[in-house]
C-alpha cells in the first residue's frame, strides 16, 4: 500500500532557493577571512616533461609575495585524489606538486600573496626549464605493450572484468554477429562556479577548508595522508556548491591551498580562472569500445561482449573506480544471458578523467545503444520493438550473480516516451522526409544509473538529529547539497515523520566537525541511501520524543502520534501537548536532551532506469542538427518532489544534449588545449534546446530499500541521450556515426563516406 | 587613479578606480554586492549579469568609462525590503533554482526582458537569455519562471 504523504510528494522549490534567488547565499569565493592571500598557480605547457630547473627567486622578491610552492619545498607525498575512505587504496599518482608534469595544464608551482594581481604577476616571475618527454595521446597506442611508460610497470592502470553465461557459445548460436567501434570524447563539467577553495592553517595546527566540494570526508582522509594531520586537526566545510556534476568531486585546489596556507600562516583562497577549470581539473573519461552482438532472426540478443579502453589521463584518479562501476552497469538493462565486459583504463598525457554525471555509464551506453539501433534496422524491426522484446521485467535477476534487480519500469518508460513524442507520427515523418535535403530523424536509447556504491565498497551514512528547548529540530547532515536539493528532501523526512512544520527545521551540512560520517555526494546515492539514512534517524527521535511525550500526556509511548508541532494520543486527538511543551518537559523535568542518530549501510545497488526518444532535423548539405522534440521518462521508484525531480531530468538530458551535438575538449598534436572558454566550448543555450517532453514513472511499492520507495534520478538521464540523438541522427541519414559529438563536420563525412545503417 | 560617478541600486556612488576595474570587481570586491557571480570574466557565461541603464549587461565586459554616469541594478536591488520581486518569487516558485550560481544573473537579464516586453513568447524569453549558461535546470524551469512572472507582473498592472 501506498503510504499517503504529508509533506512529501509535493512540488517545493529548493530549501535556499529564497536566498539563491536574492543573491545571499554565500558561496566560497563570496567569503573573505581577515588577513586572506591570494593563490594562483603555474601549469605546465608541456604534456610530458621533468624539470630540469626552476628558479622562483625573482616571484619570491616581488613585493606582496608571501609564499612560492613547487616540488622542492611541499610534502612529496603521492596520493590520489578519488580516495574515499580510510583504508581506501587506489593507485597513488598524483603529487601536490611533482618534478615531472604529464600533462598541459599539470601544476608546477604556486604564489601566494597580497592580492589576486601580485600573485598572478609573481607566477610569471617563475623560470622553468623543461626535458621533454614522450608524449603520448591517444588510448590504444598508449596501451600498447611497447609504448612509452607514463609510470613504471605501463600505462595500463587495471582491469575491469565481469562475466555473465558463455558469451562464445551465444555467438555461436546466434544466427547475426555485429562489431563495431565507437568513441566518446572529453567533456568538461563547465559547473557555473569556478572550482575555488579558501585554506586556514593556523597556529594550532587545525587546517580548515572551505571548499564547494561533493566529499568532505574523502578530501578529509587525502589531506590526512597528505600532510600526516590527524583528523581532529582537519575540518572540511562545504558551504554552498555552484555546480558540481562530480567535478568537484575528486580533490583538486585544496591542497595547494593548504600548503600555502601552511607556509604562511595566514587563509589562502584559490579560485581558478574558467580558462584553468577547463585546462586542470576534471573530464570525462575519453573512451573507446569494441562492442560485438549476437542476435536471432527474431531479434532476441544472445551474447554482448564489450572490450573497451577508457583513457584516464595523466594521473590514476578515478581510474579503476569509473571503470569498476561502468563494469557492472550493461548488465541489468536487457534479458541477454550471455555477457563479457572488459574495460582498461590506461594512462595518457591529457586532462586528467574523473568522476562525471554518469560515471561510465554514458560511454558504455553509447556503443550498445548506438549497435542496438543498428541491429534493430538490419533484421527490418522498429528499435523500440527490438528493445521492448529484450528489455528486463521487475522481479527478475541480472545474469551475472543472479541477485534481484528490484523493480525495474523500463517498459513502461519506454511506453510512456512513446506516447509523449507520438512515435508513430514521428517515424512517419522520418519516412516522408526520407529524401529531403532536410530530414527528420527518431532515436531510442534506454540506460540506467546506479543508487550508491554497493558492491564496490561500503555504502554508509550516519544522520544526526537534535531537538531545540522550542520544539525546533536541527538535523546535522553529512550530504553536501549539490543543486538538487538533496538536503531539502531530508528536512522533508524528518518533517514527514517528526510532524513538525518545515519552518521550524533547519539543518547544518557538509561539515567534517560538525557531522556524522557520510561517503559523499556522488553514485546517485542522496535519496536511496541519505534519505534512508534520515528517515532512520527521524525514527529513533520519533521514540525519544514518544517517551517524553508520554510523561506529560501520561498515555502509553506507542499511542503517541505527531503531527502540527505537537504529540497526540492516537485514541484521542484532544489530548495533546505542543513540542514545545513535550522539550521544555525534557529539558526542565527530565534533564535531557534530545539527540539522536542512526546509520544506514546500503543493502543492496538498485538501478533507475529511463527511456528517451529524440526527434531532430538533419541537414543533409551542411551536416547541422536541430534538436526538435526530446521525451525523456524515468522510473523513480515513488514520485518525493516533483519539482526538483522535473529539474533534474531537465538538466541532465541538456548536458547529455552537449555530449551529442557540440561539447568536445579538443587538443592540438602535442596535447595543448584548443577551446579553454566556454564560448569555444560551447555548452547550449536556452534557445538551442529541444521541446522537452519528460515524465517519471512512480508509484505502488517502489523500489525496494528505497526510502517510500524511492530511488535516484540525479545521473541517469545523462546516460542516454547522446545514444538517443545520434540513432535519430542515423535513422534520418542512414549512414552510421560512431563517434561524439556528432557536429556537423561528423555528419556529413558519415554522410559522405561510410556505409550504411 | 579615475574618479567616476553612477548610481547603483537607487544611491548615487563616487569611487576612484583603476583603469583596469571592471563593473564586476567594482561590486563584488568595492561594494561587496556577492550576489552578482564571476563564472568565466570573459563575457561566456553570463552570470555577472546586471541591469545597466535598463540593459542587461554582463558586468565583467563593462569598464569604468561606460560605468561613469550609468544607472546600475544588481539582484541586491531588486527586492523591496523583506518581499520578493515578482520575477525571485516565481523563479523560486517554478523550481528555476537549483545549485544557484547562474540564479542571479538570470533574473537580471529576465528584469531587463520584461521592462521592455512585458508580454513576451516563450522564444523571445529563450533568445533574452542567450548570454546566460545554466547547467543544472536545462533552462526548462527558468523560462517557466520568467512566462509567470510576466503573466503576474502583467496582472498587478
Amino acid at each position: 500500500m501506498e503510504k499517503e504523504f504529508r509533506v512529501l510528494g509535493k512540488a517545493r522549490p529548493n530549501h535556499d532557493a529564497v536566498l539563491k534567488a536574492t543573491g545571499r547565499k554565500i558561496y566560497v569565493d563570496d567569503m573573505y577571512l581577515p588577513g586572506m592571500l591570494y593563490a594562483k598557480v603555474l601549469f605546465s605547457p608541456e604534456a610530458h616533461a621533468r624539470i630540469k630547473k626552476i628558479d622562483t627567486s625573482k616571484a619570491e622578491a616581488l613585493p606582496g609575495v608571501r609564499a612560492v610552492a613547487c616540488y622542492k619545498n611541499v610534502p612529496q607525498v603521492r596520493y590520489n585524489s578519488a580516495v574515499r575512505y580510510i583504508e581506501h587504496e587506489i593507485p597513488d599518482t598524483e603529487r601536490i606538486f611533482d618534478d615531472t608534469v604529464r600533462f598541459v595544464g599539470d601544476r608546477v608551482a604556486a604564489v601566494a600573496a597580497d592580492t589576486p594581481e601580485i600573485a598572478e604577476a609573481a607566477v610569471k616571475l617563475i623560470e622553468v626549464e623543461y626535458e621533454p618527454l614522450p608524449v603520448l595521446l591517444d588510448v590504444e597506442e598508449a596501451a600498447r605493450e611497447d609504448a612509452y611508460p607514463i609510470y613504471e610497470g605501463g600505462n595500463i592502470v587495471g582491469e575491469s572484468y565481469v562475466n555473465a553465461g558463455d558469451v562464445e557459445k551465444g555467438f555461436a548460436e546466434s544466427d547475426y554477429i555485429f562489431e563495431d567501434r565507437y568513441e566518446t570524447q572529453a567533456i568538461h563539467h563547465a559547473a557555473m562556479e569556478p572550482h575555488v577553495a579558501i585554506a586556514d592553517w593556523n597556529f594550532e595546527d587545525k587546517l580548515t577548508i572551505y571548499s564547494p566540494c561533493q566529499n568532505t570526508f574523502g578530501f578529509r582522509v587525502i589531506l590526512g595522508r597528505i600532510f600526516g594531520l590527524p583528523y581532529s586537526r582537519i575540518r572540511m566545510v562545504a558551504p554552498a556548491i555552484g555546480g558540481g556534476f562530480g567535478g568537484k568531486l575528486e580533490m583538486t585546489v585544496e591542497p595547494v591551498a593548504a600548503v600555502l596556507s601552511k607556509m604562511t600562516r595566514c587563509p589562502v583562497k584559490i579560485r581558478y580562472t574558467r580558462k584553468e577549470c577547463m585546462l586542470s581539473t576534471r573530464v570525462r573519461h575519453p573512451s573507446v569500445s569494441y562492442v560485438k552482438t549476437g542476435v536471432m532472426k527474431d531479434g532476441t540478443v544472445k551474447a554482448v561482449e564489450f572490450r573497451m579502453f577508457t583513457n584516464t589521463g595523466a594521473y590514476a584518479s578515478s581510474a579503476m573506480n569509473v571503470s569498476g562501476a561502468m563494469s557492472h552497469k550493461v548488465f541489468s538493462m536487457y534479458k541477454i544471458p550471455n555477457m563479457r565486459f572488459c574495460n582498461h583504463p590506461v594512462y595518457t598525457n591529457t586532462a586528467i578523467s574523473g568522476a562525471m554525471r554518469g560515471y561510465g555509464s554514458p560511454q558504455a551506453y553509447f556503443g550498445m545503444e548506438r549497435q542496438f539501433n543498428k541491429i534493430a534496422r538490419a533484421l527490418g524491426m522498429d528499435p523500440l520493438e527490438f528493445r521492448m522484446k529484450n528489455l528486463v521485467d521487475p522481479d527478475s535477476c541480472e545474469p551475472v550473480f543472479h541477485n534481484p534487480i528490484g523493480n525495474p519500469r523500463v517498459k513502461e518508460c519506454l511506453e510512456r516516451a512513446g506516447e509523449l513524442i507520438h512515435y508513430e507520427e514521428a517515424l512517419a515523418e522520418q519516412e516522408a522526409t526520407k529524401n529531403d535535403r532536410l530530414r527528420i530523424g527518431v532515436g531510442v536509447a534506454v540506460g540506467l544509473h546506479g543508487n550508491n556504491c554497493f558492491g564496490a565498497h561500503r555504502d554508509v551514512t550516519t544522520m544526526m538529529l537534535k531537538m531545540n528547548e522550542d520544539g525546533s529540530c536541527i538535523l546535522y547532515s553529512g550530504a553536501h547539497d549539490m543543486g538538487n536539493d538533496n538536503v531539502g528532501l531530508q528536512m522533508e523526512m524528518v518533517s514527514e515523520v517528526l510532524g513538525i512544520s518545515l519552518d521550524r527545521i533547519d539543518l547544518v551540512q557538509a561539515d567534517t566537525d560538525a557531522c556524522l560520517w557520510n561517503l559523499g555526494d556522488y553514485a546517485s546515492r542522496g535519496t536511496f541511501v541519505e534519505g534512508k539514512a534520515t528517515l532512520q534517524a527521524a525514527e529513533e527521535m520519533k521514540k525519544l520524543l514518544q517517551e517524553e511525550a508520554s510523561k506529560v500526556l501520561k498515555v502509553p509511548p506507542e499511542e503517541i502520534e505527531f503531527a502540527d508541532n505537537a504529540a497526540l494520543w492516537s485514541k484521542d486527538p484532544d489530548t495533546r501537548a505542543s513540542l514545545a511543551e513535550v522539550m521544555l518537559h525534557c529539558q526542565r523535568d527530565s534533564g535531557r536532551e534530545l539527540c539522536c542518530s542512526a546509520t544506514y549501510a546500503a543493502r543492496r545497488g538498485a538501478c533507475s532506469y529511463g527511456a528517451h526518444i529524440a526527434k531532430v532535423q538533419v541537414d543533409m548539405e551542411s551536416g547541422a542538427v536541430k534538436l526538435l522534440d526530446y521525451a525523456a521518462v524515468h522510473d523513480v521508484g515513488r514520485v518525493l518532489n516533483p519539482l526538483t525531480l522535473k529539474g533534474q531530468l531537465a538538466g541532465g538530458v541538456h548536458m547529455g544534449l552537449g555530449y551529442a551535438v557540440c561539447e568536445e575538449l579538443c587538443y592540438d598534436e602535442k596535447g595543448k588545449p584548443l577551446n579553454l572558454s566556454l564560448k569555444k566550448y560551447h555548452v547550449l543555450r536556452a534557445s538551442e534546446m529541444p521541446r522537452l517532453h519528460l515524465d517519471f514513472v512512480g508509484g505502488g511499492e517502489g523500489e525496494p530499500d528505497g526510502p517510500y520507495g524511492a530511488k535516484s534520478m540525479g545521473e541517469s538521464p545523462v546516460v542516454l541521450v547522446a545514444p538517443a540523438v545520434v540513432n535519430a541522427i542515423m535513422n534520418a541519414i542512414g549512414y552510421s556515426l560512431n563517434r561524439i559529438p556528432a557536429t556537423p563536420e561528423r555528419v556529413r563525412a558519415a554522410i559522405a563516406g561510410q556505409k550504411g545503417e | 587613479m579615475e574618479r567616476i560617478q553612477f548610481r547603483l541600486n537607487g544611491k548615487a556612488c563616487e569611487l576612484e578606480v583603476e583603469k583596469n576595474w571592471t563593473l564586476l570587481h567594482i561590486l563584488r570586491d568595492i561594494y561587496h554586492l556577492t550576489g552578482t557571480k564571476c563564472g568565466c570574466a570573459t563575457g561566456d557565461c553570463g552570470t555577472c549579469t546586471v541591469v545597466m541603464n535598463g540593459e542587461a549587461v554582463r558586468s565583467c565586459l563593462i569598464n569604468f568609462k561606460k560605468l561613469n554616469g550609468s544607472d546600475v541594478l544588481t539582484i541586491e536591488g531588486l527586492s523591496d525590503g523583506e518581499r520578493l520581486h515578482p520575477i525571485q518569487q516565481a523563479f523560486v516558485e517554478a523550481g528555476a533554482v537549483q545549485c544557484g550560481f547562474c540564479t542571479p544573473g538570470m533574473i537580471m537579464a529576465a528584469k531587463a526582458l520584461l521592462d521592455h516586453n512585458p508580454d513576451p513568447t516563450e522564444e523571445e524569453v529563450r533568445l533574452a537569455l542567450e548570454h546566460n549558461l545554466c547547467r543544472c535546470t536545462g533552462y526548462e524551469q527558468i523560462v517557466e519562471a520568467v512566462l509567470l512572472a510576466a503573466e503576474r507582473l502583467r496582472g498587478a498592472k
